[in-house]
């Protein structure tokens, strides 16, 4: 367990300098991260860079091999055990991880339950509600994303916007303190990433704490308090979005913006 | 079973010769049949499609054991006398033809219609599209069921040693019959038919891995 | 022509055969469908463990014809003590060579669940027993219909081999009908109708279930094709 000094003032998330690698490929290297109440950060580098990757490492999908990831003051998917640290046991980790609430870039809704059924699952599963307790908390989250009209509809009967504000009334229903985006627009045909950011954009309002790994440029401008560019596996820069799109200071996020410009300005 | 291998070898290689020209005369005979029986599925005509359909219907639909027996038997009966290795062939054949005839068609309805437009749009003529355009993509995507279909006959031949046919099955209850060592007899029969098909099934990925590329699936 | 009243006196060599073919495919393929879930269990549970093994026994069925595991059985068990009546050894003869197409048929069915699914699942802190009984095998259940469907028919055809050990199945029974009558056509044509009624049982029995399983789940669109005439 980690002592509070270590981590003091208290942060919800906070990685120490972790690593991953995937064979001879360095994905992440001695990343540094921290992310306190109520803040919205928007991860953002090109394709390969490593940030889908450190997302999945602070919700240990995907194990990080060195360095350390609290979440809550707690060491996520290690135990320490007599100066030995070894893999902590899923029931551990899950206790861990519960404060944190995810959405993927392909929603990953499961298409043999309804809308609802997909939200009330973990209800009565995980929390133990009953079937009309779950069924009027899931009501309650899908008319935050706006779809509770949807509420009896399979996945496959939805478009992809509606898909994804199911799956973030999936990860709400669960009550979490912190919510990981996944490139949560990066699926969706143009027309329907309004819709989606807009439900964003309202959790950020209500004080949602967000991790966000996005393309969209203008969301993260707008929206976060704070705005990381990764590259190559490292954390090149960070800061208010303010400072960071309009003086950038290393050549490679320069470069990074000139072309994002190219690309959506013709 | 070694023993059984090492001291039979000579029958038992001359049984599997038999099984394999017996099974790959079938496959190929059947390849024929099989494509203009494709083509007559997938023919504008109702009175083309219809007939290949009940012929698709009966030989995929029955036991291949029932099908060989009846061409056996039904063959003297309307006045034509065939050795059991003629039978054997012919049976398989019909029997393969309407199961690749199915495989075809679905490979051709997999090429899109866009690029049969573009050829004729081109001027080439329908005959022509289908040998140089559409075959050759079908033949590639159909490569995997193919070989399936390939390993099932030769399974599937080893009934017909029920008609005498001296294959590598009759081979070896002849053998099993003389050396009272059925179980040991039948394992290296086993073996011997794993080993074919385990090498066809390598072949087949081989050249599917060759031809990998340039294929559009759309 | 078609002589019916030469079945009408055979009447009861064909409901034997009939009575025979069916019973038996039936324990044939409820074995094939259990040892296959064992099977299919044990290498998804412990890949590095029972992985190669269970490989192997899928191999060794797809590769060697259900005659030779049935002659195996049936004339080369007592040279080790195990005497089987040739029913039973037919039933057993399905039942194994049946179990390694269903083990990858029901892999098959857990493969091509996304892996995302299941990681949604976990974050949300359910537990892998229910992610495995409440996502994976419901929808499992429901990828496998249409397989599993035509493996079942190419069992039944298949099971015409019995009649090579002496088993009195339908084909067997047609035969002795064809040597006691020296008419070919009604006796194999009669019986080749009642293989293919039990076949379309079989398929509609499948598309049935298929479809009652949709209700749960409107996706998966299986192509159409037509389970009748799966291969054997």
């Amino acid at each position: 367990m980690p002592t509070a000094d270590t981590i003091a003032p208290r942060a919800i998330v906070e990685a120490h300098g972790i690593s991953k690698r995937f064979g001879d490929l360095e994905v992440l290297s001695d990343i540094d991260f921290r992310l306190d109440s109520s803040e919205v950060v928007c991860v953002i580098g090109p394709s390969g860079s490593g940030k889908s990757t450190l997302l999945r490492c602070l919700a240990f999908l995907e194990p990080y091999d060195n360095g350390s990831v609290y979440i809550d003051g707690q060491l996520l998917g290690y135990d320490q055990r007599g100066g030995m640290r070894v893999r902590a046991g899923e029931r551990r980790i899950d206790e861990v991880r519960a404060p944190v609430g995810m959405v993927f870039q392909h929603f990953h809704l499961w298409p043999h339950r309804t809308a609802l059924e997909n939200v009330t699952e973990a209800l009565r599963l995980v929390n133990g509600l009953s079937r009309r307790d779950a069924e009027a908390e899931g009501m309650a989250m899908l008319e935050r994303v706006g779809l509770a009209e949807r509420a009896g509809h399979f996945p496959e009967s939805l478009s992809g916007g509606q898909k994804q504000r199911v799956a973030i009334a999936r990860a709400l229903a669960m009550k979490p303190r912190v919510m990981l985006f996944d490139e949560p627009t990066s699926a969706l045909d143009p027309e329907l990433v309004g819709e989606v950011l807009d439900v964003m954009k309202q959790l950020a309002a209500d004080g949602m704490t967000m991790v966000i790994v996005t393309h969209e440029m203008g969301f993260a401008a707008n929206v976060s308090n704070r705005v990381v560019f990764m590259d190559q596996g490292q954390v090149v820069e960070s800061g208010p979005p303010s400072i960071l799109f309009r003086q950038p200071r290393s050549a490679r996020l320069k470069q990074f913006l000139n072309t994002w410009r190219e690309r959506h300005i013709d | 079973m070694l023993e059984i291998l090492l001291n039979h070898y000579p029958v038992l290689i001359k049984g599997l010769t038999t099984t394999l020209v017996v099974s790959l005369s079938a496959i190929a005979l059947g390849l024929v049949l099989g494509i203009l029986l494709a083509f007559g599925l997938t023919s504008q005509s109702r009175l083309v499609r219809w007939p290949c359909g009940l012929y698709r219907s009966f030989w995929r639909g029955t036991p291949i054991l029932l099908q060989l027996l009846l061409v056996y038997y039904l063959l003297p009966e309307i006045g034509i006398e065939v050795a059991p290795i003629t039978a054997a062939i012919l049976t398989l054949t019909l029997n393969t033809a309407a199961f690749q005839s199915e495989i075809f068609r679905s490979g051709i309805a997999h090429i899109p219609a866009g690029q049969i437009e573009a050829a004729r749009m081109a001027g080439i003529s329908a005959w022509q599209t289908r040998r140089r355009i559409v075959m050759p993509q079908v033949f590639r995507l159909t490569l995997p069921p193919l070989t399936n279909e390939i390993i099932t006959i030769l399974k599937n031949s080893s009934l017909v040693s029920v008609i005498a046919v001296t294959e590598l099955m009759r081979v070896s209850e002849q053998i099993a019959s003389r050396t009272f060592q059925p179980l040991e007899t039948y394992l290296a029969a086993a073996v011997l038919y794993l080993a074919v098909n385990l090498v066809l099934a390598r072949i087949s990925a081989h050249l599917e891995r060759r031809m990998a590329g340039g294929l559009a699936t759309e | 022509m078609f002589d019916f009243a030469l079945l009408w006196e055979a009447r009861e060599l064909i409901l034997q055969g009939l009575w025979n073919t069916v019973w038996i495919c039936f324990l044939g393929c409820l074995v094939a469908l259990s040892l296959g879930l064992v099977l299919a269990a044990l290498r998804l549970s412990n890949p590095r463990l029972f992985g190669y093994p269970v490989a192997c026994y899928v191999e060794l069925c797809r590769g060697t014809p259900l005659l030779v595991l049935l002659f195996l059985l049936y004339y080369g068990g007592p040279s080790i003590g195990i005497r089987l009546d040739a029913e039973i050894a037919g039933v057993t003869g399905i039942g194994l060579y049946g179990a390694g197409y269903f083990a990858e048929i029901y892999r098959g069915g857990f493969k091509s669940i996304p892996k995302g699914q299941l990681e949604a699942a976990r974050m949300l802190g359910i537990s892998r027993w229910h992610a495995l009984t409440r996502i994976q095998i419901p929808q499992m259940l429901r990828l496998i219909v249409p397989p599993g469907t035509n493996q079942l028919i190419i069992l039944v055809k298949e099971s015409a081999l019995i009649s090579i050990i002496s088993v009195d199945d339908l084909t067997k029974n047609a035969t002795t009908i064809v040597n006691q009558t020296f008419s070919v056509i009604e006796p194999y044509l009669a019986v080749a109708l009642l293989y293919w009624m039990i076949i379309e049982l079989i398929a509609r029995g499948g598309y049935a279930l298929e479809k009652r399983l949709a209700n749960r789940q409107p996706r998966h669109v299986t192509p159409k094709g037509d389970p009748a005439h799966a291969h054997g």
